[in-house]
Parts: structure tokens; sequence; C-alpha cells
């Protein structure tokens, strides 16, 4: 089987603080990881090559510091690697991020599967892995949480859905994003990290991939952020704290009439 | 005084109390109130005891005054930091009056230029790292429970945790103490030095002395440039004997002293994965080791890693995971954090140990468990700070035994657990402290002039018993 994975470095934001002012992550010092929703992309391409046999492509866009999680995903058992790099891709939203990720996944024709994380964690859109997919022409599905079956011209999975699980059969090739359901991400070995640090790491501008310049970075991105606010948050509560057994019916009364007035009851 | 007869607590005592602090700052009457304040972090119901009034002061002035009316009228005070304590150490118990620090919680002073921090006995030691960061600085003494204990508890049980292999415990940080004494003086021991030989080191003599020989108010701490750079191994064996041989060997090997070296059994691993609702992801596996290694340069870092990994493959390890950003750290970490819950969670039936050995006899101690738990029909699951000779074996009910069965063959495993590490140069606590929980067992390690003198000194500070009477020993 051949995998392309597609991933994001984004910013660990476990212990990111917010600039009250601008609404915005203060970034200093902050470290750089892979997108923890795409780890479980890795690790189902690296399942199924452990499986299948094959062999795995990652492929990210950013700067040129977003090669440190190229060098991660090889170290957790993904083959190689290619990062898309150039101050033309600066500024793209996700239409212009899936067009050039998917101009790149041509260069790599044929492959039978591109896995994409369930969405990044800092945009929180979900999007560029169904856009790759429209870019390419391919059938994609999102929330997945099972791959039950890899046949020579489909797979059976299964996604998630809001009422329960959708079981489907899909040809390939295909995009599947996927949900956190679906494994538990190793951690890269030691053996890894080192084959990782040796390894050559392309990096590609949009004439490597031939990529037409109007379609990418501000110019190719139609999404403008226009405003940032915070969502007001407004929990009006009562505590009604009986102290002991004659105040019960009173606490009671008074629970039914805030029900009331609310028109819960 | 050989006998630990008291007064009670009476309405007229509670009145005076609350002059002191002002009512809303005393606890009496309210059983729900009051029964948090009657045991710590150890589950068995046995060791827990209601005090029978709390009284949460904010000044050493007032902790004074406390103590010294609680000597005339001849009533036990319990001190008391966050609870998180694992030998008893905090829990009243002859009732009385449970002091809590918990409103004494504020850092006084970040002292750049002496690296060092002047703080009350309730600040949650966390809050102390978080606050020190600011300055590029970390404040190096802290255990497991970082994020809910306080540091007047820490200094009181000298607490140990996981990067102790490399950084030492509390005590090595506590360069000055404010105390209360158990006749109510105020004192100051200590300074903002670094050195100083005058008289006796009453700081060593507070530091690890379990609440019973004075009250912290203010803690002067010693600071550490904060190391920028860490990377976590998880180092996985085909067995326990494997995973333990490594230790002495690594910290042998003289290079690269790391920050923590953590022994886990696969049952504590195991167990923990389950906790988290997590699958277990090292089938393999039979013990690992997790070490963490800090220092200012990645590229430094990374060959340390790298000598240390390489080591451990020659040395029969199936596999070396890397750790080498917060997300990956945290996922490592949070399996070994939780384990003691976890366990807890398996079984509340059972005694979590704090043995400590001589490193090098680390991997003598871990078979001698085996043979003890297989003898006894009980688990003895062990995990902990193995860098450091420390080991939590956590003795388990199996679920088909007897409560009845089970009390009796605790003490019985206890015992020949003890006598074996006392065998091997080691001893019963290492960090947890001696508490009520294990002072029948004082006398397996402690010679018996030892702990007369112990006592003396005990009396010397507190005539009356009044300080947290019962801990340690019996007078």
């Amino acid at each position: 089987m051949k995998i392309i994975v597609p991933i994001k470095q984004v910013p660990e934001t476990s212990n990111v603080s917010m600039d009250p002012e601008t609404g915005t992550m203060i970034r200093d010092g902050v470290e750089s990881i892979i997108n923890p929703l795409d780890l479980y992309a890795i690790e189902e391409a690296v399942n199924l090559k452990e499986e299948h046999g094959g062999e795995i492509l990652v492929i990210s866009m950013g700067p040129a510091k977003a090669e440190m999680a190229i060098r991660e995903a090889i170290s957790m058992g993904c083959d190689d690697g290619i990062l898309l790099s150039n101050k033309e891709f600066a500024g793209s939203d996700t239409l212009a991020t899936s067009y050039a990720l998917s101009q790149a996944i041509k260069k790599f024709n044929p492959y039978d599967l591109i896995i994409c994380g369930e969405r990044a964690t800092d945009g929180d859109t979900g999007q560029v892995g169904p856009g790759i997919a429209a870019w390419l022409d391919i059938p994609f599905t999102t929330y997945v949480s099972n791959i039950k079956e890899v046949n020579e011209n489909s797979m059976i999975v299964q996604r998630m859905v809001e009422t329960g699980y959708e079981i489907l059969e899909i040809e390939t090739p295909c995009l599947l994003t996927v949900i956190k359901e679906i494994n538990y991400p190793r951690l890269p070995s030691m053996r890894g990290k080192l084959l990782a640090k040796k390894k050559e790491i392309k990096t590609w501008g949009p004439d490597d991939i031939g990529a037409k310049k109007d379609y990418l970075g501000l110019e190719g991105s139609p999404t403008r952020v226009v405003k940032i606010s915070k969502p007001k948050v407004s929990r009006g509560g009562e505590i009604l704290m009986p102290k002991n057994e004659s105040e019960l019916d009173k606490a009671v009364d008074g629970l039914i009439e805030y029900l009331q007035k609310k028109e819960i009851i | 005084m050989s006998d630990c007869t008291y007064n009670k607590v009476t309405q007229e005592i509670v009145d005076k109390l609350k002059d002191i602090v002002s009512a809303k700052y005393v606890v009496y009457d309210d059983p729900e109130k009051l029964e948090p304040y009657s045991h710590d972090e150890i589950v068995e119901k046995s060791y827990a005891k209601m005090p029978e009034v709390v009284i949460k002061p904010r000044t050493a002035e007032e902790i004074s005054h406390v103590m010294k009316l609680a000597n005339i009228e001849r009533i036990p005070i319990t001190p008391r930091g966050a609870g998180s304590g694992l030998s008893g150490g905090a829990v009243p118990l002859y009732g009385g009056i449970l002091l809590s620090v918990e409103r004494m919680n504020e850092i006084l002073e970040i002292d750049k230029e002496n690296l060092m921090a002047v703080v009350e006995p309730g600040v949650v030691t966390n809050d102390i790292n978080e606050k020190v960061k600011e300055y590029g600085l970390f404040f190096a003494g802290y255990p497991m429970s970082v994020e809910s204990c306080f540091i007047g508890g820490n200094v009181a049980e000298n607490a140990g945790g996981g990067r102790a292999v490399k950084y030492g415990v509390t005590g090595r940080y506590i360069l000055g103490l404010e105390v209360v004494t158990p006749e109510g003086d105020i004192i100051n021991l200590g300074g903002k030095r670094v050195k100083d030989v005058v008289g006796y080191d009453f700081i060593k003599l507070m530091v690890g002395s379990e609440g019973t020989l004075g009250i912290f108010t203010k803690i002067i701490i010693k600071l550490l440039p904060l190391p920028t750079e860490k990377i976590d191994l998880l180092v996985l064996f085909k067995d326990v004997e494997t995973a333990v041989q490594m230790v002495p060997k690594i910290i042998g090997n003289g290079k690269i002293i790391p920050t923590s070296m953590e022994f886990i059994d696969r049952f504590s691993m195991q167990t923990a994965y389950k906790y988290l609702n997590e699958p277990y992801p090292h089938e393999e596996a039979g013990a690992m080791l997790l070490i963490e290694i800090d220092g200012n340069s990645k590229t430094q870092l990374e060959e340390e890693y790298e000598t240390i990994g390489e080591f451990c493959l020659e040395n029969d390890a199936i596999d070396v995971l890397v750790a080498d950003n917060y997300t990956t750290q945290e996922r490592v970490w949070k399996v070994r954090r939780n384990i003691p819950e976890a366990l807890t969670a398996y079984s509340s039936s059972k005694s979590s140990e704090d043995i400590v050995v001589p490193l090098s006899n680390i991997p003598k101690i871990l078979p001698e468990l085996k043979v003890i738990a297989d003898k006894y029909n009980v688990l003895i699951p062990c995990f902990g700070h193995a860098g450091d000779g420390n080991i939590h074996s956590t003795i388990i009910k199996k679920p088909e035994m007897e409560i009845e069965e089970w009390k009796v063959t605790l003490e019985e495993v206890r015992s020949e657990v003890y006598k074996k590490v006392v065998e091997l140069g080691g001893t019963i606590s290492g960090e947890h402290g001696i508490g009520h929980k294990r002072k029948k067992y004082l006398d397996m390690v402690l010679e018996p002039v030892t702990v007369e003198l112990m006592k003396r000194v005990k009396l010397a500070f507190d005539p009356n018993n009044i300080l947290n009477p019962g801990k340690i020993f019996d007078l």
C-alpha cells in the first residue's frame, strides 16, 4: 500500500496563554508539535503498513521548522517526508492549503490511501482533509473510527456519526479523516529517531508542484478574519442549601419556583 | 510523661480559640466539616481520627497563642498542610485541636540576587514553581503530589519525589525557618545564608520532624536556574530483573546523572492504563524504566539520551521510546502519576510502602518481594523512584482473600518486607515518613539508644507532649 499522511505542525496549546486585548495566542516560547489529532492518522498508516506492507509518505506545509514534525512522523514509522515551504504559501487558508497539498500529492500518483487527522487543534476547521480529496477528485469520508477491511480496490470503514456508527465501503484511492477512537498513537522509538535524524527531507516550492500562484497564499484564500471576539460566559445560578430537615421543603419549593421561572417545568 | 491523657476541648476553649483567630476560622461541632481533617491520603479508614476542633490561623502570633493555650489546657495540637501525606502524620490521633495552615498561603518574597524565596507553609508547592518560572528559576525539592501538597508539609516530611536522583530531597533546599515551638515561642532558624555552622543544625532537625517539634510559619527556600530542556525515555524490558539491573548500571556509569529514573512493573503500568481508560500498548514488556534527563542544550541532551538508550539496548532492553515534547512527556508521566490512584481503584485493601535500599541492592530487593508475595498470596506491584533506591511496593489484597485474614497477613507481609529491606542495608521509609502508620516498626531500623535520644529531644522541645503526639514513636 502506498499511503500519504498530510500533517500540520501546531503550537503546543496545553500551557498557552491568550493576550486578553487582541484575543490571540501568545506564541513566545511555545513549543511546536505535530497536531495531536494527526498522530492518529500517522499511527493508522503505520498499522496498515505493518499489516499489509508498503510505504508511507508524510507531507506538511509550513515554515522551515515544520521539518521537525516530519522527522517526528518518520521516527514513528513513516518512510519519507516532503515539506512545502515557501513565502508564496504563506497566509493560505484551508482552500489554498488543500490545493497546495493536493498538487504535491499528485506527484506521488499512484497512491492507495490518504489519511488525515480529524482537524488541527489550532485552526479547528476540519476542512483541509476533505478539501484535498475534492481537489484530487477522489472519494473521501470523515470521522473514521475503524478500518475494518482492506480490499484490492476498496475498503470497508466504520465512521462515527451523531446517532451511532455507519459502516461503508469506499473505493480506493480515497481519503479518510480519522478520529481518536481509531487507535492509540505510539511514542517514537529511539531507533526511529536516529533514522529520522539522518533522513533528507525535501523542501518544495510552488514550482516543484506545478501550482498556480494565484491559487496560493493570501491571493488564493477567500477566507478573511474580520474580527476576533470572545464569547461571553453568563452563568447565573442560585445555590439552595438546606442546613437541616426543616429547611428542606423550603429549598425544594425554591428549586421548583426557579425552574418555573426559567420555563423549564 | 508516658501516658497520653489530654483534656477534652470544651465550649470555653473553643471560645478562646475564636478570640484568637475570629469565629469563622474555627470549625467545631460540625462533623461534616471536620471529617476532611480526620485523614490524609491513606485509604484505610482505621488510620483516621476526628479532630475535636479545627483552627485556621493566619499568623505566627496566632499560632503562638494557640500553642500556649493548648499547653495550659493540656490539649493536643496536630498541624496540617494539604493532607496529602501517606503516613498519617497530619491525623489528629488524640483528637484535640487540628491546626491547618491553609490560610498561610503567600509567597512573601522572591529574592533573585540570592536565588531564594520566602514562603508561607500553606503555599501549594506547584504555585512556587509557577511563580518563579517567570524569573527562569525553579524549586527542585518537590514531590509527586506537587499540584496539591503544601510546602509546609513537604518540609515537615522532608518530601522526596521523582527528581531526587539528581536534585536530592526537600531538605537540601531549606535554608531558613520561622518556627512556633510547641511551647509557643517564635524562633528563627538559619537565614539567607549558604553557609552557617553556628550551633547545632536545628534546620536539619526540623526538616522531616513530621510536625512533632514545631510549626513552620515562614520558610526560606533555595532556588535553582530552571533547565530549559528535558527529554524522557520510556525503556521497555522483558522482565523485572532485566529492568532493575539497569538502574545501578546507569548511575554507576558515571557519565550522566538522570533527573529521575522511575521503575514501573507490568501490573502497575497495566492497572494505570486501565484506570485511564486507554489500551495498554506495551504487551511485550514485563517492566520498564522511565528516565528523564534535563539541561540547557537540546543537542547535548540528544547525545545524552542516545548514550543512555544505546546502553539500555546493549543490556537487553526491548525498545527505547522517546518523549521530547510536552505532549508526549505528559502522556508518559500521566500514567506514572496515576499508578497510586489506579491501584487504589483496583483494591482499597492495600498498603502503600515506601521502602528504600542502597541503589546497588535494588536488583536484589525486587525478587525478594516477589517471593514474599507468592508466599502470602498477596500482590506486591512495585513502582517508584528506583534511581534513588526508593521503591513504592504496594501490598494489595487479592479479591478472594477474606478481610479478617488480610489484616493478619498484611502485618506479616509488612514485617517480612521490612526485614529483607534492613538486611539489604535499607530502611522502612524513604519519603512518606513514619507518622503513626509505621511507628511500631521503628525499632527494626533504629537502635534503642537512638530512639531514646530522639524521645529526649522531643521532650526538650515539647515537655507536655502537646504537639502531634503519637507520631514517629510513643513517649
